[in-house]
């Protein structure tokens, strides 16, 4: 058979597209299981405190109730067991408001949801510890150890002497990540084994997290998750939810649906910290940096700490001799915060990439020309060499696609009517990094046509996982994607990572890879022919006439790459238009050039580039979670109070990706995309207010009271 | 969501009297906020009397009576058919623009004219059960108050309740003089000028209207008038669509010559009513219409505003609202598009 | 120009399933119990893998005996204030007792096996659940099943017709007007309405002047925005949402637009699907 046309590094359709244009495509509460009960959670409304008693018998006693599950009879989990935040009905110690305390199990999702309402829960109250504005000042180191300071020369010195610096705070609120599809589960026993159908991230924590939350092996629990509504963080790490639809399944001996609503998502799933973030940024004239010190202040759990490291850019970005990295944390009656899009890179490049923003103005250089003067040649960290490092290309190529010269360095000088117009520019990064993965691989031949079936433990949020795996395995094995059957999304498949921290694209496409290699090794083997030109998989299995033939292989990244510094760079480009009359800002024009390694999908990685401006837009100028600190809730706990964006407030997005081969970073220099392409995006947003303005806004959301008050 | 009983109804004095027999039975139109308000645990009827299919939709001129030459709107018509309907296009246009800057199409598909009017308020005090609300529960106290109160009024509050009315449709039903016609349980019919069918909140916020118990809006009659040339619906919201208001403006003009004849300026997202701008109507009123003027007005208007802990934003955002809605009105009320 | 919008977007083997599947009158298709099996079985059968990436597929679903298909009547003594109610679903007639709180989201999810309409809040605030109720795009989520009585409801399962993807579908699939896709079948349902809207000349807030008379509308790029933004997208698939309804709008193809600069920057070149 003749040879397919390579496919890895073209935009086919998505393989999953017509699963999910069809509505065809399973979620987690879609499977149609026999004899399914309904639960529903109920949730502490005190933010601290202790659960005195709780009254059940009204509940237990309304329609098609089969159980109401509370701290009283809840079977005893292991509440160490890598399940986050809590609420596992063991204790009667309340955290935060809204913990889980309780699951109402009925016959209908009805008769669950007014049955959760009639129970009465009697709480000896505490103060809650929920005004971040006055609890900061209790901040202290973390106990994370990555959090330590890092300290490189002499800050204060340096910083008291020098003749052009900025000594700011930029504060970045709670927020949400709000998958479309709320955390859902249902859960099904068969005997002692146990089927989780779950959005699950990390298909094998999510496994392994359970197992150990309920005390029984591992290999008892199954994790079912082909496609997931969306996650951004929030379904790595799994919760309490998880396993409560487990043992709510067991207690009453039938399946279970357990889905939270969107209400209950502000304190189910995490959320992204608010964080105060002391920048000092001083340079010589000629705009050299003499100083960057990223100073962050946040909160954490009162029954868990997690820091998101908002300091992260700041340690690779720029050539600088003194710097500080250092973090506080205290710990607040809220759920435990957690990775969100762009963990402590979209939140800390806000900070540096404004601060670089207004220093270059004080220094009346171009920010570009600032930044690209203060590029390292190796990570100021640690010293060593960048696998490859775009920051220069991705400002350069952006500058001349999105017409920057057409920017003017005076703000508040471009008026068009009653808009001011303006342009800005931010740099980000996120690592590289590759993650052990095991794949399989089944071939299978009738005649001519050659099937092959790709297993592994790998996941799709959106991010087109299906997609770039059939692709893969296409070129590897030679076969056309068509012929590639992808089974994912399932932990009784061979491990693999996880899709978070940009490192599933680069894990399963290399451990598909590798999959390719070995078996086409192991068919020529079995061959026992030499070949001028080494074969492919598919042409090995005609010519030896093999019906079936499979292999495994266990994929890790390679020891090399740990001898460089790794990462994604992006460029943000923002042409802003804000309203006068109004304070309202149109993100008119946005530009995101990204040089990730080897792209494998344009189409697919180019939706994820603009879903992470998206974001990254949504955290500028419209996104934010407030806490009322009598009571310790969220007042936005609806779509209608945290705004993410909608379709009108997006302008025209325009990606260009740097072509670059960074066989070093993995195999296939696969960098990965999903994390860094909201890195840098607010500051760009930010930056082009300041321009269109002359207003500095360093608190988001920049909603329109902000301007208003201060145009 | 409690248990209730659904019966439809097909005529008028059976809805009523349904209503009338049971104060804790409620009309079910579109739905769109009442099921909302119902999953929530907020309203807790035991009877929705489903009244959609009552013959209630038709948007028709008024040929006879005091508001002869304009325009009757039936209470069950949808939002979509009312900002669409000819008449209103041509005549009402700033009714049109007020309601498709409302929620999303989907909801206008669905949600009805007089269920528009009798929508409650998204203050999140009122939506969640397990924090204080006078409104919801009489006597809880009102949370918004001393709390997050960013979304709240500045005119017209109480220490009972700071919360505002979240409708779109109502501010350019105000801003126009519309008239509710409703129907009684004992057949009775009366007519509420559109100013005073909405009610401050006072000591008793958990009222939001004058209706009596069963009274059923029947139709919304606007009153002919002169601004079809000269009106303009602004929205000022955090997000470019499908939210709701910071500071809206209703504004509109009938000039003579140059100068002012009528001006109409209403402003939604300030009170727990729908708000007209009285004071600076008054003054508009024989002056040019200059942007001069049309911030003296606003200004003078917004000077009495009473504001809380996080909203004094909205005293110059309503001041700059007025004024660019005016300006807008007398360039026609076209709706401006960036280029491209 | 449909039909070039389905050959580009579609793989051969998802002409030939779609070819298979659809071959049988619509009622069948979208029916359910036999029916709807019998679309799923064919789905698989058709021997496009790429509909295996579903890890249990329909034929694996229901040969497990944790599976069965809904059983979507039930007593009316089973529940309470049970009201009656017939309407018909994807063009089929449907009569089943419900729970009167059970809104049509629900019913359709929970009763009727039709799982591609999606809860996303369940109030009303992201469009998700969207659904066609007699032609015009609305919430299932703050619909009340009972009050369904004598309507005509299409979801995303009902869309595909004739032996072929709705146009819609196709642009989406073509344009990756997704990600996730749990928003989608509600961006579909919503879009399919909206061509309608704008072959009526319905307004909309972004209309500049909404007294010019308009029989049928020509959309530009922030009028469909506005006009889809009550089905939020947290994946941020927006730009190709407008794209893939514009090009079924106008009918006119457009390739998506991505660039490769080329490490000289000289050499950047353009690259469209």
């Amino acid at each position: 058979m003749s040879e397919p046309i390579k496919t890895v590094g073209q935009g086919i359709n998505r393989v999953d597209g017509f699963l999910k244009v069809t509505g065809a495509a399973r979620y987690a509460t879609d499977y149609p299981v026999k004899n399914l009960a309904h639960a529903v959670i109920f949730k502490s409304t005190v933010a601290a405190g202790e659960i005195l008693a709780i009254d059940t018998i009204e509940a237990e006693k309304a329609p098609g109730v089969l159980s109401v599950i509370t701290h009283q009879n809840a079977p005893k989990l292991n509440p160490n067991g890598g399940l986050r935040g809590g609420g596992l009905l063991q204790e009667t110690k309340i955290h935060f408001h809204g913990q889980h305390i309780g699951v109402v199990v009925a016959e209908t999702f009805e008769q669950a949801r007014y049955a959760s309402r009639l129970v009465k829960v009697e709480y000896s109250k505490q103060t809650p510890r929920t005004d971040f504005e006055k609890l900061e000042k209790e901040a202290s180191t973390p106990k994370d150890k990555d959090k330590a300071d890092i300290v490189r020369g002499d800050v204060d010195t340096a910083f008291s002497s020098a003749e052009f610096k900025l000594d700011v705070v930029y504060e970045t609120p709670i927020e949400h990540h709000h998958p479309m599809e709320p955390h859902s589960t249902i859960a099904v026993w068969e005997g002692e084994k146990l089927t989780l159908y779950n959005g699950s991230q990390i298909v094998n924590g999510a496994q392994s997290s359970a197992a150990n939350t309920l005390n029984i092996p591992a290999a008892n629990v199954r994790i079912v998750t082909p496609h997931i509504g969306g996650g951004f963080g929030s379904k790595g790490g799994q919760w309490a939810n998880l396993v409560l639809t487990a043992i709510a399944a067991k207690m009453v001996n039938r399946p279970v649906k357990l889905a939270l609503t969107r209400q209950q998502m502000v304190n189910s799933a995490g959320l992204r910290q608010r964080n105060l973030q002391r920048i000092r940024l001083a340079a010589t004239k000629e705009g050299k940096l003499t100083v960057l010190a990223h100073e962050t202040t946040t909160h954490c759990a009162m029954n868990g700490e997690f820091v998101e490291p908002c300091g992260d850019c700041s340690k690779v970005m720029y050539e600088v001799p003194n710097a500080k990295i250092a973090y506080k944390v205290v710990p607040m009656n809220l759920i435990l915060p957690t990775y969100t899009r762009g963990p402590g890179k979209a939140t800390g490049s806000f900070a540096l990439e404004s601060a670089m923003d207004e220093l270059a103005h004080q220094l009346k250089l171009d920010p570009i020309e600032f930044r690209i003067k203060n590029e390292p040649a190796r990570d100021p960290l640690n010293g060593k060499p960048f696998s490859s490092r775009t920051t220069v290309q991705c400002l350069q190529a952006g500058a001349k696609a999105f017409g920057w010269e057409k920017r003017k360095m005076e703000p508040g000088t471009n008026q068009h009517g009653d808009y001011m117009v303006g342009y800005g520019v931010a740099a980000g990064t996120y690592p590289a990094r590759q993650r052990d993965s095991s794949a399989m691989i089944r071939l299978n031949r009738t005649g001519k046509d050659i099937k092959a079936t790709i297993e592994l433990a790998a996941s799709d949020l959106g991010t087109g996982t299906h997609t770039i795996i059939a692709q893969t395995a296409a070129d590897g094995l030679g076969i056309p994607v068509s012929n590639i059957d992808v089974r994912i999304g399932d932990s009784a498949l061979p491990p693999a990572a996880g899709s978070v921290g940009s490192v599933g694209a680069a894990s399963f496409a290399n451990a598909v890879n590798d999959a390719c290699i070995k078996i086409t090794d192991e068919l020529i083997l079995k061959s026992g022919k030499q070949f001028p030109v080494r074969p492919m998989a598919s042409a090995l299995m005609a010519s030896e006439n093999l019906k079936e033939f499979q292999t495994r292989v266990d994929a890790k990244p390679s020891p090399e790459a740990d001898n460089y510094s790794c990462h994604s760079f992006n460029a943000n480009f923002a042409e802003v238009w804000v309203n006068a009359a109004t304070g309202m800002v149109k993100v008119h024009r946005f530009l995101a050039v990204t040089g990730a390694g080897k792209i494998l999908n344009p189409k697919t990685a180019r939706s994820q580039i603009i879903g992470g401006n998206i974001w990254g837009i949504g955290m500028a100028l419209t996104e934010e979670s407030v806490v009322d600190p009598r009571y310790g809730n969220f007042v936005t706990r609806s779509f209608a109070d945290y705004h993410i964006p909608a379709n009108l407030d997006i302008g025209t997005l325009d990606t260009i990706f740097i072509d670059e081969d960074d066989p070093i970073t993995n195999k296939l220099g696969v960098k990965g995309i999903g994390e860094v392409s909201i890195v840098g995006v607010a500051a760009a947003v930010a930056n082009a207010i300041y321009n269109a303005t002359g207003i500095r806004v360093r608190d988001l959301p920049i909603t329109p009271d902000k301007l208003i008050r201060k145009v | 969501m409690r248990p209730f009983k659904y019966s439809t109804i097909n005529d008028i004095k059976s809805a009523t009297n349904r209503l009338a027999t049971n104060d804790n039975a409620r009309y079910l139109a579109g739905g769109t906020n009442i099921l909302d308000l119902m999953k929530e645990d907020v309203e807790r009827p035991d009877e929705l009397v489903d009244i959609s299919r009552l013959k209630l939709a038709a948007v028709q001129p008024i040929t006879t009576g005091a508001n002869k030459g304009g325009i009757s709107i039936g209470a069950l018509g949808k939002n979509t058919e009312t900002a669409n309907h000819p008449l209103i296009r041509q005549a009402y246009p700033l009714l049109s623009q007020a309601i498709l800057a409302g929620a999303s199409a989907q909801i206008r598909n669905m949600a009805t004219n007089g269920g528009n009017l009798n929508q409650r308020t998204r203050c999140p005090y009122f939506y969640e059960v397990s924090m204080p609300c006078n409104k919801r529960e009489p006597g809880s106290g009102c949370g918004a108050l001393k709390g997050i109160n960013r979304m709240h009024a500045i005119f017209g509050w109480s220490e009972k309740c700071v919360a505002v009315h979240p409708s779109d449709m109502c501010i350019a039903l105000v801003a126009l003089d519309a008239i509710v016609n409703v129907q009684g349980p004992n057949g009775q019919q009366r007519s509420i000028p559109f100013e005073d069918y909405h009610r401050l909140p006072g000591d008793n916020p958990e009222k939001d209207n004058t209706l009596n118990p069963g009274e059923l809006i029947t139709s919304i009659h606007i009153p002919r008038n002169n601004f079809a040339d000269r009106s303009y619906y602004l929205k000022v919201r955090d997000r470019a669509s499908y939210a709701f208001a910071l500071v809206s403006v209703g504004a509109a003009l009938e000039m003579n010559g140059s100068n002012i004849l009528t001006a109409r300026i209403a402003l939604g997202g300030v009170a727990h009513k729908p708000w007209r701008a009285k004071e600076a109507e008054n003054f508009l009123a024989g002056k040019p219409a200059t942007v001069e003027n049309f911030r003296r007005a606003a200004e003078m208007e917004m000077k009495n505003a009473m504001t809380l802990e996080h909203n004094d934003f909205k005293v110059e955002l309503g001041t700059r609202a007025i004024v660019r809605a005016l300006s807008q009105a007398m360039k026609g009320g076209k709706h401006e598009e960036l280029p491209a | 120009m449909q039909e070039n919008l389905e050959n580009d977007s579609l793989s051969n083997d998802e002409k030939q399933l779609l070819d298979e599947l659809l071959s049988e009158s619509n009622d069948e298709i979208a029916g359910y119990g036999a029916q709807r099996r019998l679309f799923l079985k064919q789905m698989s059968a058709a021997g496009a893998a790429i509909l295996f990436t579903q890890l249990i597929g329909p034929q694996e679903l229901f040969a497990n005996p944790v599976y069965e298909p809904l059983i979507s009547d039930l007593p009316a003594s089973s529940m309470e204030n049970s009201v009656r109610v017939g309407f018909k679903v994807n063009g089929a007639s449907r009569s089943l007792n419900v729970d009167s709180r059970m809104t049509l989201l629900d019913t359709l999810r929970e009763r009727l096996e039709l799982t591609g309409t999606k809860k996303g809040c369940d109030h009303g605030q992201c469009g998700a659940c969207t659904v066609i109720v007699d032609g015009k795009r609305v919430l299932s989520c703050l619909t009340l099943a009972a009050s369904c009585e004598s309507k005509t409801v299409t979801t995303i399962e009902g869309l595909a017709k004739d032996g072929k993807l709705h146009p819609m579908q196709a642009a989406f699939v073509k344009h990756d007007g997704f990600q996730c896709g749990f928003c989608t079948p509600g961006q579909i349902c919503s879009a399919v309405a909206l061509m309608g809207e704008a072959a009526a000349g319905e307004i909309s807030y972004v209309t500049a002047d909404v007294r010019k008379k308009s029989t049928s509308l020509k959309l530009s790029d922030e009028e469909i925005r506005e006009r889809m933004s009550g089905n939020l997208c947290r994946c941020g698939a927006y730009p190709n949402i407008v794209a893939a309804i514009r090009e079924v709008h106008t009918g006119k193809n457009t390739a998506i637009a991505w660039q490769f600069a080329a490490d000289d920057n000289e050499k950047a070149r353009s690259t469209g699907a």
